[in-house]
């Protein structure tokens, strides 16, 4: 890894969905070890920046660095780095959850007998030993959230990027999670996270950045943006959604 | 160059171990279909044919095309279907966010195919030893083929997954265009037995000279000199292996 200060640094990126303009000069650095709330309604340019830096869509102009390494012309380097947790439950449906996260190691080139320890460490952590050789089709919604959560953190990555990690989970499993990123945060991970959920964003982020039609509206530390307002009414004025 | 070889092998583990784990599916009805053209066309018709022209019993004719039929089928099937429902379900992601280069992923998919084609030929060679003795003439050339037709027909069948929108657009290829192609590419007939118009568009039908490379490798003799159906099925691995991964790289229907 390079030695800097910042985790991601996008640069007037720019994305198009056909004629659809989903990211419109978006400029915006993260620093290592912060805890960053990337905010916006429905359709905003949320999910399409995280693709864009994760390498799961291309982008039409502009820059994306991860560390210092340009995330299309050091793809390999950028995504050694990343940790993704997507909104989706995009599980391989014939592999036992553990197999599961014991193929992710291997892909980041983690040897067999570490990736299984890890697997089993990390299934523990998300109270899932007991499903350790079902399919993921057998385990509910929030059991499917932390397996989620358990692929993205099998290579021990420096970023962790969490698309709603929360969403639809019950309250015990939501703090459990806070608990979890929060932690992993004071052990200097950097943490990207994009939620609908205000309280969450208020309540774990140093930084936040808000984004509407495809625009960065606002970027800044957590008490610059507040300025002493709740997060909700400064995104309500920002995204000027009523 | 490959720098992620632990990546590349728990890629290509997961794509082995998935046929392997439905073998009843994907090694054996190969495999039975294998013992039925052998014994129809093989024994039953094959003994009323008049082959001593060609210097093989009809049968000897016969095995060397249907191991190619049956490699380039389930190599075919094998990436393809494997990378489109990783593609259906969106597991491909899981690929496209490692640390492997786009050589890379595609080395680790295309093993499962390979592996296959191996086996099923091995499989489909052990039960025609059943019907008739079957000498390896030529066992370097053999291997040379079994490998090349293997990577061929996976990557194309990775082509296929990409290119294909739906489950029915999957077939699309191997039904209409392989599987004719196949049938016309000498597995059951010498070229010189068709009529002229016949042969001269047979020419162009890139599997004649991978069954005639085939065949040769078995028997020790071909419709076409060994030199064009090595330079041919050389030329063919490369081609395809490369626009399969510059297809990755741009992420066709990957990446938005």
């Amino acid at each position: 890894m390079r030695n800097s200060e910042i985790a991601i640094s996008l640069l007037k990126v720019t994305k198009f969905y056909n004629k659809l303009q989903a990211l419109d000069n978006v400029s915006f650095e993260v620093k290592r070890g912060d805890f960053f709330a990337f905010l916006g309604p429905n359709g905003a340019g949320k999910t399409t920046t995280i693709n864009c830096l994760t390498g799961l869509s291309n982008h039409q102009s502009g820059e994306i660095k991860v560390f210092g390494y340009d995330a299309t012309r050091d793809y390999v380097q950028s995504r050694r780095l990343i940790g993704l947790c997507a909104q989706e439950f995009n599980f391989d449906p014939f592999l036992t959850i553990h197999q599961l996260l014991v193929y992710q190691a291997g892909y980041f080139g983690i040897l067999p007998m570490e990736a299984s320890r890890r697997a089993d460490a990390l299934l523990a952590r998300f109270q899932l030993t007991e499903k350790r050789n079902c399919k993921h089709r057998a385990l509910s919604g929030g059991m499917k959230k932390r397996l989620l959560l358990c692929r993205a953190l099998i290579h021990d990555p420096e970023i962790l990027i969490l698309d709603e990690p929360t969403a639809g989970c019950d309250l015990e499993l939501k703090f459990l999670i806070w608990d979890y990123l929060a932690q992993l945060n004071k052990e200097g991970k950097t943490i990207f996270l994009t939620t609908h959920n205000m309280e969450e964003a208020e309540k774990l982020c140093k930084t936040i950045g808000i984004i509407n039609h495809g625009k960065i509206v606002r970027i800044g530390d957590k008490k610059t943006v507040l300025q002493d307002k709740s997060l909700e009414a400064v995104f309500l004025e920002v995204t000027g959604a009523e | 160059m490959i720098i992620n070889p632990i990546g590349v092998a728990a890629l290509s583990q997961r794509e082995i171990l998935r046929f392997l784990s439905v073998a009843s599916q994907t090694i054996f009805p190969p495999i039975v279909t294998s013992i039925l053209y052998l014994y129809i066309f093989g024994v039953a018709i094959g003994q009323r044919v008049d082959f001593s022209y060609f210097g093989l019993s009809y049968l000897n004719f016969i095995i060397p095309g249907i191991m190619t039929m049956h490699i380039i089928s389930s190599a075919y099937e094998n990436t393809s279907s494997s990378l489109f429902i990783a593609r259906w379900h969106n597991h491909i992601q899981e690929v496209l966010l490692a640390p492997l280069s786009y050589f890379e992923m595609v080395l680790g998919l295309l093993a499962g195919g390979v592996a296959r084609g191996v086996l099923v030929a091995v499989g489909v060679f052990t039960v025609a030893s059943f019907f008739t003795p079957v000498a390896i003439l030529h066992p370097c050339v053999l291997v040379y083929f079994v490998l090349t037709i293997s990577v061929i027909f996976s990557c194309a069948g990775m082509i296929g997954a990409l290119w294909a929108e739906d489950f029915s657009m999957l077939n699309l290829w191997h039904i209409y265009l392989i599987v004719p192609a196949i049938f016309m590419g000498g597995v059951f007939h010498p070229l010189q037995i068709l009529p002229r118009m016949v042969q001269v568009i047979s020419v162009f039908n890139p599997m004649y000279y991978l069954v005639s490379g085939m065949r040769y490798s078995l028997t020790g003799v071909s419709d076409v000199p060994l030199a064009s159906c090595a330079v041919f099925s050389f030329f063919m691995t490369f081609s395809f292996f490369f626009v399969t991964v510059y297809l990755f790289k741009i992420g066709y229907k990957l990446r938005t």
